[in-house]
Formats: structure tokens, C-alpha cells, sequence
């Protein structure tokens, strides 16, 4: 089957600074795809490459199986795209507006965009000009989901949306991707995307550093663990286990304690050598993760924990 | 969809666009009605003055030096750079051009298109200019100049606002950048000019043939009518701006 997007070593430099670097992963048809990174990771030129605003400097990407440059009407009469920041301008109605978008798509039923907007609280008496950034980007997000695309490309489809919005939002895509759509979604939030993606990307520098399905990066991710043995252990008994720098086991080497990363099946195996009476192990936050890949980089995001995660 | 992104600019510009036909028409009915009491100011010139700003006491002499020797070409250059400035560089540095570019259109077809628009606003505001002269032509005592010359003349001036737009529109879609295009078109605007009427300081009446000015005015459209050499000129020289700065915009990354 045709994958919904297909990156091969797409590299993309301005000047002597490198915007991305030997790019290459899948997304599949169908799916919700996150695509996080901190700001000025590479996730809008990234974006643009898709659309063909921009062109590569070398690698390939392809768009429901066509080439974003040579079939770039086909490509883009087939996606629905929303930037990350929306602009739009006009002295017309938000009615007005998205009828002349329809328009440039070839039409779009009129029920559709009432329906839409309805959902999204949007008023489309209103007039562009005058609009909230939210607004604006309620506009955003009806112009991309109007036409039902094959694909769907947001970048940062949330910002600025009140939590309501978003919860509504998160619930268009859901059903987009039921009736088969696929979603390719950036975000520099890990708890926006965790809550419907199936997979996640996570970039840094223009380079990919993780790609996972949600379940797998939460079983790799960072715990908080307490573990208490009957009897002393020996001092170096976990020294040699993976993910296990963040654990230190006190002087009488009756109690394990501290953060743990990798997978629970390592530790569960460890300890089960000794006598354990005690254990206890917090939900893995994927936010600890997600900032584990961009310790160094700059700009990465500090958003408040999320723990439930 | 093949109309859409034309009567959609065309209908953000309306507004501007009225300002500018009821503008210009105004000015060029101010400066026209003044032909009466100048025409005695003239008379009453030395020869050797008159001939050195290129007057003489004809209605179509007193209309070349004024109304469409300065003021309205000076309009018409303006708006046909400001009209390729708001349709391509502003609107790639606001953002805008990635959202009309991210749907199912070809960059040319977005040049196109945009710059249609700019040219029916030029060819609006030159049909308004015309109708004002016409109306005030018996009352301004400028008869000697038929209908037909004015219509000649008023074509020039659109095509000299179209010749500007396409400048504009070519230097906005190959570079990006409003900067570059008020730095350019200001540069090509001055040299014409000076190009134009300063040639003969330099000893060398080929340098006007460089000046779209030339092509606007020399042949004297008031006096001769239609100059069919001159229309195609500008024809060739906007087609020429406008192909430029589309393969360019082709091959470009659009800006971000």
C-alpha cells in the first residue's frame, strides 16, 4: 500500500546552516503521526519540503506516493495543510474566505464548512481582518479538514486554541483518521500528541533521534522506582544493568532507589535474583523522555510536567 | 477554481482601486481645466523657454508638458509598483503566499492571475482618466485634441502602469522581498526618467530608446494617435519582467 508520506535522506541546507540533515522515515496510510521537535528543530522545513514551497537539497520525499514538485497540483489538491502560523488577511467574512479557499480546491459542499465550523465555535459572520489568533486559527483548522484530504499536514494545529478547542479538535482528527485519513502532525508538546498518535517522531537539529509507537517510547521512558530487598544485596548487583545510571542503592544494600529508563522487563529481571518485599514504580512520563533527546539543545520547551502521562 | 484567486485579489484591491481612478481622474481634470489661463501665460513666454520645457500653445503641447508629462505617469508608475508589491513580496513576507500555494494551483498560474488583476486596475484607472478629459475637453478649450488622441494616450499610460507592475511583480516573485522591489523599480523609475528627457545633455539620443518613458510619450499619442511601435514596446517589455521573474519564482524557495 502507497505510504501516506515517505522521507529518504531528505536534506535541506540554507547557506552554511543546516535546516535538516539525511531525514528518513514512513508514515503510514491511515495513521496519526507525531512530529516533535523544539522550535528551529526542523519540523516546518520539514513541512514546507511536503508542500513544495521549498525544495530539497538533496534526499527525496513522496506524498501519497507522488513527487511533491512534479505532481505537486495532484499532491496538494489530495492534502489538507494548516501552518503554524496561520495567516490569513481580507476585509471579507470568514464565510467569504473559506468559500474562495473551497473555490481554489475546485468547491467544497457548503454544508461541510458550516458543519465544521459549527463544531469549532466559529463565527463565520465575522470578518477575517478582525479575527483572535484563535479564530484565525479555527479558520486554519476548518480551510485543512473542509475538503476531507487523504492526508492531512498541521503544523502546531493547537497553538492558541483554548483547551475546549483542543479537546475538540483532537476529536476531528480522530475521526478523520477512522474514516481513513492520515494525520501528520508537529508539535513541540509530547502530552498534545501522545493523547492520538500511534507513532512519534522526535527530531533535533534537523536529525531524527527517536521513532517509536507511543506504547513502546512509554515503556522506554523515564521512572521513578523504589525497590526493597529482604537481605543486603551486593553493591555492584545492578552496576552492569542498562538504564540504570539514575538508581543508587543505599549502604546497607537493602533499598534500590531513584529513575529508571528502558524497558520494565530489564529491571523486573534484575531484582527477581533477590528477595524483593517492596516495589514501587510511578507511570512513565513521556515529557521526561522527550526532554531526555534534547538535553544540550537549545530552546527545548519546559512545559509543567505532566504525570499522568 | 479558474476565476477564484483573480476575482478574489480583485476584490481585496476595489477599495484602493476606486481612490486611485477617482484620484488621478481629478488630478487630471485639475491640471487639464488650467489649459485656458496657461495658454496666455505661454503666449507671452520667450520662444526659447517654452521650446527648453517643451511647450508650445497647443492643447495636445500644454497636455504632454503637464497632465501626462509628470503627474500621471508618476501615478501610473506608482501604482503598478505598489500593485505587484502587495501581490507578491508582501504577501510572501506576511506568510500568506504558503497558504495559497499549499492548494492545488501552480505558482505561474498564482503570477497570472494576480497580475491580471493589477492590469484590469491599470486599464480601470486609465478609462476613468479618459472619461474625465472628455468630459471637461469643451469647457478646458481642448478640442483640438480628438477623443480618439486622448484614447490614444490614456492607452500609453496604462501600458506604462502595466510595464511598472510588471517590475514589480518580476522583481517580488525572483527575489521575495519588498525592499528589493521599491529599491528596484525606484532605480528603474530614475533612470528612465533621466534617460528620457535628459538625453540630449549627453550627446547621445540612443539612451532614450533604453527608457520605458520613451515608449510611453515619444511617439506623441496626443498629436499622432495610436503608436503602434511603442505599445508593442511596453508589451514586450512587461512580458519580458514578468517571464523573468516567473521561471525564477519556479525554481525558488518560496520564503518562510
Amino acid at each position: 500500500m502507497t505510504k501516506a508520506i515517505e522521507l529518504s535522506e531528505l536534506t535541506k541546507t540554507y547557506g552554511t546552516r543546516r535546516g535538516l540533515s539525511g531525514l528518513s522515515f514512513q508514515v503510514e496510510p491511515g495513521e496519526i503521526f507525531g512530529f516533535l521537535g523544539p522550535n528551529g528543530a526542523g519540523k516546518t522545513t520539514t513541512i514546507r519540503l511536503l508542500l513544495d514551497l521549498i525544495r530539497p537539497t538533496s534526499g527525496s520525499a513522496r506524498v501519497l506516493g507522488r513527487d511533491p514538485l512534479a505532481d505537486g497540483v495532484e499532491v496538494r489538491g489530495r492534502v489538507g495543510y494548516l501552518a503554524g502560523d496561520f495567516v490569513c488577511d481580507g476585509r471579507q467574512t470568514v464565510r467569504g474566505y473559506l468559500r474562495f479557499l473551497a473555490a481554489l480546491r475546485g468547491g467544497v459542499p457548503n454544508e461541510r464548512v458550516d458543519e465544521l465550523a459549527e463544531r469549532l465555535g466559529l463565527d463565520q459572520t465575522l470578518k477575517i481582518k478582525k479575527l483572535s489568533k484563535g479564530n484565525k486559527q479555527k479558520v486554519g483548522l476548518v480551510q485543512a479538514l473542509m475538503h476531507k484530504p487523504e492526508l492531512l499536514i498541521l503544523d502546531e494545529p493547537t497553538s492558541g486554541l483554548d483547551p475546549l478547542v483542543q479537546q475538540t479538535f483532537l476529536d476531528l482528527i480522530t475521526e478523520a483518521a477512522a474514516d481513513g485519513q492520515s494525520v501528520f502532525m508537529s508539535s513541540h508538546i509530547m502530552s498534545e500528541v501522545e493523547a492520538v498518535a500511534d507513532r512519534v517522531a522526535i527530531i533535533r537539529d534537523g536529525s531524527l533521534v527517536a521513532l517509536d509507537k507511543v506504547t513502546n517510547l512509554r515503556s522506554d521512558a523515564v521512572r521513578d522506582i523504589e525497590v526493597t530487598f529482604e537481605s543486603p544485596v551486593p553493591s555492584d548487583a545492578f552496576a552492569n544493568m542498562p538504564g540504570a545510571d539514575g538508581l543508587r542503592l543505599d549502604s546497607e544494600g537493602t533499598s534500590l532507589t531513584g529513575q529508571f529508563s528502558g524497558r520494565p522487563d530489564v529491571l523486573v529481571k534484575a531484582i527477581a535474583h533477590h528477595t524483593v518485599t517492596g516495589l514501587h514504580v510511578s507511570k512513565p512520563a513521556l515529557d521526561d523522555l522527550f526532554h531526555s533527546y534534547y538535553e544540550g539543545a537549545e530552546e527545548a520547551p519546559r512545559p509543567a510536567p505532566v504525570h499522568d502521562a | 477554481m479558474s476565476s477564484a484567486l483573480f476575482i478574489h485579489s480583485l476584490n481585496n484591491s476595489r477599495r484602493s482601486l476606486v481612490g486611485w481612478a477617482i484620484g488621478c481622474a481629478v488630478i487630471g481634470m485639475g491640471y487639464a481645466s488650467t489649459y485656458p489661463d496657461q495658454k496666455n501665460n505661454t503666449d507671452s513666454m520667450p520662444a526659447g523657454v517654452r521650446e527648453s520645457l517643451n511647450i508650445d500653445g497647443s492643447a495636445a503641447g500644454y497636455l504632454q508638458a503637464t497632465v501626462f508629462g509628470l503627474i500621471l505617469p508618476l501615478l501610473a508608475m506608482i501604482y503598478g509598483v505598489t500593485a505587484g508589491l502587495r501581490s507578491t513580496a508582501s504577501d510572501e513576507e506576511s506568510g500568506e503566499m504558503d497558504l495559497t500555494l499549499a492548494h492545488p494551483i501552480t505558482r505561474t498560474k498564482l503570477v497570472l492571475h494576480r497580475f491580471a488583476d493589477a492590469a484590469v486596475g491599470a486599464l480601470g484607472i486609465s478609462l476613468v482618466v479618459w472619461l474625465a478629459l472628455l468630459a471637461i475637453r469643451d469647457s478646458a478649450e481642448l478640442t483640438s485634441v480628438t477623443p480618439v488622441e486622448l484614447l490614444a494616450q490614456c492607452l500609453q499610460l496604462f501600458l506604462l502602469a502595466v510595464t511598472f507592475a510588471a517590475l514589480a511583480f518580476g522583481i517580488g516573485t525572483a527575489l521575495g522581498s519588498k525592499v528589493a522591489v521599491l529599491v528596484g523599480s525606484t532605480v528603474v523609475g530614475v533612470i528612465a526618467y533621466v534617460a528620457n528627457s535628459l538625453y540630449a545633455q549627453f550627446d547621445a539620443e540612443w539612451i532614450k530608446y533604453l527608457s520605458p518613458l520613451y515608449y510611453y510619450m515619444g511617439g506623441e499619442p496626443l498629436r499622432y494617435g495610436f503608436q503602434w511601435g511603442h505599445i508593442a514596446a511596453l508589451v514586450i517589455l512587461s512580458a519580458v519582467f514578468l517571464t523573468v521573474g516567473t521561471i525564477r519564482f519556479n525554481r525558488r524557495d518560496v520564503n518562510s
